[in-house]
């Protein structure tokens, strides 16, 4: 049995790797007369009137990666919380557990450098990481959290409703195992996340981020953290299969 | 024609930022720049980072292996490169910084071949703390 197990994955790996277009025009997006993506063409919407979210995107740039904090003058930290951060960061940031294949964890997933797919549903706003393979499931169809969050997860558990232009996006439950970000803010698994997803024109949107994590901070922070549009490409299969580093240095 | 399509691609994708996976200050030096020219031994295509290989001679022509991180294979593919754009025993140039610990190691930034035609952006050293990076 065990032979047949191993023998698997190599019929399936040309499968998946022919099922990834790297570049291939997207339908039904407005162009300019020239046939370039038009991004600064009005907010499309969706048949009930809000902004339409759906879409590739992908951070700006690394700057909240590296530090989520880094458009603050100073961080209210609890004192175990900002002692913690400077260890981290007086090692450079090297236990990082992003560095071990780990997921990024909420609200880290919006920093990457690699695209995310959003999808809506009905009754839930499905978000496809392309980095390490993740996932989130947003519900929309009006529940409230579980009582208790019986298993704290990487991704926690998330719903989210319309404020007018914003899409809003509550997380809670995570676990304690990642960094919010590669400097190291940590958090505690009593962590809420709010995100609001604004997309201000065609090829551009903001997710404004809130930290509010009562034990390791003394009151609510967060960040920008502006995305644009990736036209004509999908998400290509990132597994965090083989990672050599640690094994490259001493 | 492999280099034409090439610089198309990383003129229409050239939007993705560069990547960052871990701390690069936690294994690299930036203050210690190195410049590698030598064979291609091998190209290991893997998650997260992909890394090369090469083998390189000093001035007394005693040879050593040297293990240098690009980015992710993804990133790669976003910026041009495939599988098989560099090939063993091909003779290219990395320039990247160095790892803290003394060892063989560097992250590679450009990868150009010995004729200088080819230059690819690289690498992992958008991390936080490589050159250019945010450090605040």
């Amino acid at each position: 049995m065990h032979a047949i197990k191993a023998f698997l994955p190599l019929f399936v790996l040309p499968l998946a790797a022919s099922a990834q277009w790297l570049d291939y025009p997207t339908k039904g997006i407005p162009r300019t007369t020239n046939g370039k993506v038009d991004l600064t063409a009005p907010t499309p919407r969706t048949p009930d009137g809000h902004p339409d979210i759906t879409g590739l995107w992908v951070a700006d740039n690394s700057r909240h990666l590296a530090n989520l904090a880094t458009d603050l003058k100073e961080v209210p930290f609890q004192p175990w919380a900002e002692k913690l951060y400077n260890e981290r960061r007086g090692q450079g940031g090297k236990d990082d557990p992003e560095a071990r294949c780990l997921p990024q964890g909420v609200p880290k997933v919006n920093t990457l450098p690699y695209p995310f797919k959003i999808m809506n549903m009905p009754g839930e706003v499905v978000i496809l990481y392309e980095m390490y393979y993740l996932y989130r499931q947003i519900f929309t169809d009006g529940r409230d959290f579980p009582k208790e969050f019986l298993s704290p997860s990487w991704m926690g558990y998330s719903i989210g409703k319309w404020e007018g232009d914003n899409f809003v996006v509550t997380t809670a439950g995570v676990n304690e195992d990642f960094w919010m970000d590669t400097f190291g803010h940590p958090h505690t698994s009593a962590l809420k996340v709010t995100e609001r997803f604004r997309r201000t024109d065609f090829g551009h949107m903001e997710v404004n981020v809130t930290i509010d994590d009562p034990k390791a901070y003394t009151k609510p922070w967060g960040a920008v953290i502006k995305q644009h549009l990736l036209p004509d490409t999908e998400l290509l299969e990132f597994v965090c299969e083989k990672n050599l580093d640690p094994q490259h240095f001493k | 024609m492999r280099s034409i399509g090439a610089i198309i691609l990383v003129l229409s994708l050239g939007s993705i930022p560069v990547l960052a996976h871990h701390s690069f200050a936690a294994e690299y030096d930036s203050k210690k720049p190195v410049e590698l020219k030598g064979a291609l031994i091998s190209l290991e295509w893997v998650n997260p980072h992909a890394w090369i290989h090469i083998e390189v001679k000093d001035e007394t022509g005693k040879a050593a292996k040297w293990d240098c991180e690009l980015g992710s294979p993804n990133l790669l593919l976003r910026n041009g490169w495939r599988k098989d754009s560099i090939k063993p025993g091909d003779v290219i140039i990395i320039n990247g910084s160095a790892a803290k610990d003394g060892s063989n190691i560097a992250n590679a930034r450009t990868v150009k071949f010995a004729d200088g035609t080819r230059v690819f952006n690289a690498g992992s050293s958008g991390d936080p703390g490589a050159p250019g990076a945010p450090t605040q």
